[in-house]
Formats: structure tokens, C-alpha cells, sequence
């Protein structure tokens, strides 16, 4: 880990000939290392996933039966 | 066999739904049998069980009005509100922020995923992006529906008609109740006529039972009474020492934003329970949410010595590392997590990264391409994103576009590929497009300082001054020590006091 407190210096010339340009130049975004998932949010989205798909499933169901009942 | 027998068999094997069939079959013969009907209770609550102490969903009435905080303008260091000093912590140019202007964690939790916005205006932005959804109250949140899914999937109505009920009666069977009272809370998501039933019981009981007070105290805490919470937990722990109750205590300090507080409360329960990781892990979490890296740090090392198998000390300890330039430190961390079990697209994305930062090319895409077939929808635009940024690394732009493009296809509101693609068109020197991507990332998420750098940047070069100078301002606010915007910004000061 680097110690924030005895950093190391930068050393900037300041005798003789010196040419310095600073370009501004733009930034790129840094890459992102994801998170993980804890366990509880896992379950939590498997359950939620899991409640969608039987609400979906019985939903599509009636659907069915009033479609039998009218034909 | 016996089939309550059975039942309890399955129970115990966590296969509730059988068990919930023949519980149903023994309540039809006899509609009174007391051990079957305990049992269902304790089933059905068993297959939508998840630990109270990790779920927190706060809504955004929750958050913004919010009126049990002490102080609106917090001293710093003692509120999880402000982001805090970043002792320790990598520059925010190098490790990238959350919206709440932390960095970003190894590791999601329920509470964890969307952070404090600071102001009703980000609050009320944040939960338009598809990915960041976050509910209006906790009272419309995830519990109810799921309470409300779980109730239309059982044809002949719920198991316990709760306004039939006679709490009073129930209350004084200490058997029954306490499996009634989990099924009301947990399955039912209930928590007004759970607090009915919890304070008839704790009352039956004189006062004595720890367990009644804890449960009291969750559902002050879901109904947002955090006083009467901390009370009813003091209460319980003078009774009786448990590492839940502290748990839940913090957890309280926690939403009252005392951090300081909760620290010393965990610091409290580790003197009785020594080396206890959930404790532990709490005191990581909070030091990690005020950005107080050092600290962080250090207690996921603690924990890591008591328990070397535990995900989330790993995934912090390693994301830390990898942000302070020792990628391959993180990957001896995040190869620990594979060896353990972990199998998915995230850590996969992270190991490539790892990888191709620690110059180990050879794994590099191998990973990425093991954690393109796992991702779901959601991470699979960021792991499009950081193939990008590989592609950068070994200089091959068209790829990069593309990567950037196809992030871009997958989760349309991805601010930072915006800015990249911005980045990449200017360079090709379109500098109309380039604006265009700049604006796109700026209005999706203004936290991030790069899409304003970059805007005020060009802006500047185009000669249109003023909005050089807002764009830089904000770049300003968002990373208070960012150099180049701060050079722009003294810039185009001088230049305006000399007209």
C-alpha cells in the first residue's frame, strides 16, 4: 500500500533552457471492476425473478380459459 | 410413514414446498392440528426467508425527508452524507465514484446499490435510469412485491386470513406465536399487524422474552421509528447478549447517520463476542462508507483472519488494490474467490482486468470471453465496457469503438462509455459527434467529473469561453481536486478579467 505520507516528489528543473508545453488533453473514464453480490441480494432477485414468472405464468393462464370460454 | 413425520423431514431438508403440500393435506383432514399448522407457517416462511439484519431498502421519501438526522450540515467525518476526507483512499480521477460521490465498492449489498443521493433533485434523477431503480418509499419497495406475487400464487387464497385473526389469543401461546409472527413479517410483509402481535406477546410474556423486543424493534425499524427501535434493542440487550441485536442496533445508528456511534456500539459487541465477522464486517462497511479507506481496510484484514473464506473482506481488500496500482495483488485475491466457489460474470470481468493490468496477457481475453457467456443483461454492458478499455491498452481503436458501442447497446444510459466514445470521435477529429457524446454523458450522470473536463476542455478550444467556464465548474465541484480542471478554470478566469 502505497503511504500516502512520504510520497516521493516530483523534481522540476527550474535553471538552464526549459521548454515546456502542458496540452489539455481529454480524460478517458477508468475501467470499473464490478461488485459482487452478496447473498442476500442474489436471493432477493431470484425470488423477485421467480414471483414475476408465476404471476406471468398465471396471468397468461386466464388468459387461456377466457379465451376456451368464448370460443 | 407417519406424514407430519415427513413433513418435518422435508422441513428440515429445506424442501418447503413439499412440505407445505402435506402440511396442507394433514390441515384438511384436521383442521385444528396444531403441529401441522406450525409447521406450514414455518415453511412458507422459510421459502421467502432472507436475513433481515442485510436487507435496507431506503426509498427517496426515506432518504430526502428525512428528519431524524441531527445536523443538516454535518462536522466532517461524522456522517455517512458527506463522502468524507478519503483518507487512504485513491484519487477520484483513478477509482471511480458512485453517485453519492464515494468510490465505488467491491462488493453490492441490498442497501448498498443505489447510495445517498445528496439533493432531492439527483434523488428524484437517479431511479430514471433503468438500472439504478429505486422505489419511492420502502413502503411500496421490494417486501410488498413480493408479499403481494407470493399471495397470487396460492389459487385458494392466503394460508392465514390475518383479519380474522384474534391476536390476543395467539399472543399468549408462546409455541404458536413466534412462528405466526415470522410468517406475518416475512411472508405476509405485514409489519403493522406483526407489531400488533409482537407487542400483545412481549407484553404476555412480562416483558422478559429478549427475542419479542428484537422483533419489536424490526418492525419499528421497517415502519421508520428509530427511537423506539434503539430503545426496544437496549431493552433486549440488557437482557440478554446477542450478536444479532447489536447488529440491528447499528443498523439503526445507521440510518439515524451516526457512523461514529455504531462504531463504538460494534466495538461494544466484539468485547463479548470476540472475533465475531459479522461485527467486524460491519465496522469495515461503515469506515468503507465514509470513505475512510485505511480503516476499511484494515478490518477486512481482521476479518479475513478469523474467516479466510469470507467473499465480501476479499472482493473489498482486492478492488482496493487493484485502484491503488497493485492489479496484481487483486488478482492473487479475486483468484482466491475462484478457487472458493465464486462462479460468475463479475468476478470473471474482474479477473481479466486484473490480468491485463498485471500484464499477464494470456488469460486476459480468455476471461473476458468466460464472462461475456456468464453476465447477465445488466454487467454485460459493463464487461463490454472494460474489454473496451483492453482494446485501448494494446491500441486498437476500431475495436474500442465498437466495444464502447456495443456497451452503449446493451445499457443505454452507460455514462462513461458515452464519455470514451466522446474521447475516441474526437480524436478521429469529429468534433461534433464528440460534443454530442460529452452532452450524453454529462445529463446521464452528473457525479462523474470527466464528461464536464472534457466538454469544458473542448469547449475551450472552440473559443465558446462561458460555457468552458460552467462546464469547468462543475468538473470543480464533482472532483473538488481535480488539476487540469482547476488550470482551465484559473485559466479562463484571467482571460475574462482582462476584457
Amino acid at each position: 500500500m502505497p503511504e500516502s505520507k512520504d510520497q516521493i516528489k516530483e523534481i522540476l528543473p527550474k535553471q538552464g533552457l526549459l521548454y515546456q508545453e502542458d496540452m489539455p488533453t481529454v480524460v478517458l473514464c477508468k475501467p470499473k471492476l464490478l461488485p459482487l453480490k452478496s447473498v442476500t441480494l442474489e436471493k432477493l432477485e431470484k425470488m423477485q425473478k421467480e414471483a414475476q414468472e408465476t404471476v406471468r405464468q398465471q396471468e397468461k393462464d386466464a388468459q387461456n380459459q377466457q379465451l376456451d370460454w368464448f370460443s | 410413514m407417519d406424514p407430519l413425520f415427513l413433513a418435518y423431514s422435508y422441513f428440515r431438508r429445506r424442501k418447503y414446498q413439499q412440505c407445505t403440500d402435506l402440511c396442507s393435506q394433514l390441515l384438511e383432514k384436521n383442521p385444528y392440528d396444531q403441529a401441522a399448522w406450525t409447521l406450514k407457517t414455518r415453511a412458507l416462511t422459510g421459502q421467502v426467508y432472507v436475513d433481515e439484519v442485510d436487507v435496507d431498502e431506503e426509498g427517496i421519501a426515506e432518504m430526502v425527508m428525512d428528519d431524524n438526522t441531527i445536523a443538516q450540515v454535518s462536522r466532517p467525518g461524522t456522517s455517512l452524507k458527506q463522502p468524507g476526507t478519503g483518507k487512504g483512499a485513491p484519487s477520484q480521477g483513478i477509482r471511480p465514484m458512485s453517485q453519492s460521490g464515494r468510490p465505488v465498492s467491491g462488493f453490492v449489498r441490498p442497501g448498498t446499490q443505489g447510495g445517498r443521493p445528496g439533493t432531492m433533485e439527483r434523488a428524484i434523477m437517479t431511479p430514471r435510469t433503468a438500472h439504478t431503480a429505486r422505489p419511492v418509499t420502502s413502503a411500496s419497495g421490494r417486501y410488498v412485491r413480493l408479499g403481494t406475487a407470493s399471495m397470487l400464487s396460492t389459487p385458494d387464497g392466503p394460508f392465514i386470513n390475518l383479519a380474522r385473526l384474534n391476536f390476543a389469543k395467539y399472543a399468549a401461546r408462546p409455541n404458536l406465536a413466534k412462528a405466526l409472527f415470522e410468517y406475518i413479517f416475512h411472508h405476509e410483509n405485514d409489519v403493522r399487524n406483526a407489531l400488533e402481535l409482537a407487542a400483545l406477546a412481549t407484553e404476555s410474556v412480562q416483558f422478559k422474552d429478549w427475542w419479542w423486543k428484537v422483533q419489536l424493534a424490526k418492525c419499528y425499524y421497517r415502519l421508520g421509528m428509530y427511537r423506539d427501535a434503539e430503545r426496544q434493542l437496549k431493552s433486549a440487550l440488557t437482557q440478554q447478549e446477542m450478536i444479532d441485536s447489536y447488529l440491528y442496533l447499528c443498523k439503526v445508528y445507521v440510518r439515524l447517520d451516526q457512523p461514529l456511534t455504531a462504531v463504538e456500539v460494534y466495538k461494544q459487541g466484539l468485547e463479548k463476542f470476540q472475533g465475531e465477522t459479522t461485527l467486524l464486517t460491519g465496522i469495515a462497511r461503515i469506515y468503507e462508507g465514509m470513505n475512510d479507506m485505511d480503516n476499511a481496510v484494515k478490518f477486512y484484514k481482521d476479518v479475513l483472519n478469523f474467516d479466510s473464506m469470507h467473499v465480501e473482506a476479499i472482493a473489498c481488500i482486492a478492488t482496493h488494490h487493484f485502484y491503488t496500482d497493485q492489479p496484481e495483488v487483486a488478482l492473487k485475491f479475486y483468484r482466491r474467490l475462484l478457487q472458493m466457489g465464486v462462479y460468475n460474470g463479475e468476478l470473471f470481468n474482474n479477473l481479466g482486468l486484473c490480468c491485463f493490468y498485471a500484464q499477464q496477457y494470456d488469460m486476459t481475453l480468455t476471461c473476458f470471453e468466460r464472462a461475456l457467456s456468464l453476465a447477465e443483461e445488466q454487467t454485460l454492458a459493463d464487461v463490454w465496457f472494460n474489454i473496451g478499455h483492453v482494446a485501448l491498452g494494446i491500441g486498437d481503436m476500431t475495436l474500442a469503438y465498437q466495444c464502447f458501442r456495443l456497451t452503449v447497446a446493451n445499457n443505454n444510459d452507460h455514462a462513461e462509455a458515452y464519455n470514451n466514445l466522446g474521447v475516441l470521435e474526437l480524436r478521429k477529429g469529429n468534433v461534433e459527434m464528440a460534443r454530442a457524446f460529452f452532452q450524453a454523458a454529462m445529463v446521464t450522470s452528473p457525479h462523474m467529473h470527466e464528461p464536464h473536463y472534457n466538454w469544458a476542455a473542448l469547449a475551450d478550444q472552440l473559443g465558446d469561453l462561458q460555457s468552458s467556464f460552467n462546464a469547468a465548474k462543475r468538473a470543480v465541484e464533482a472532483f473538488p481536486d481535480h488539476v487540469d480542471s482547476k488550470e482551465l478554470l484559473k485559466q479562463l478566469r484571467h482571460h475574462f478579467s482582462l476584457l
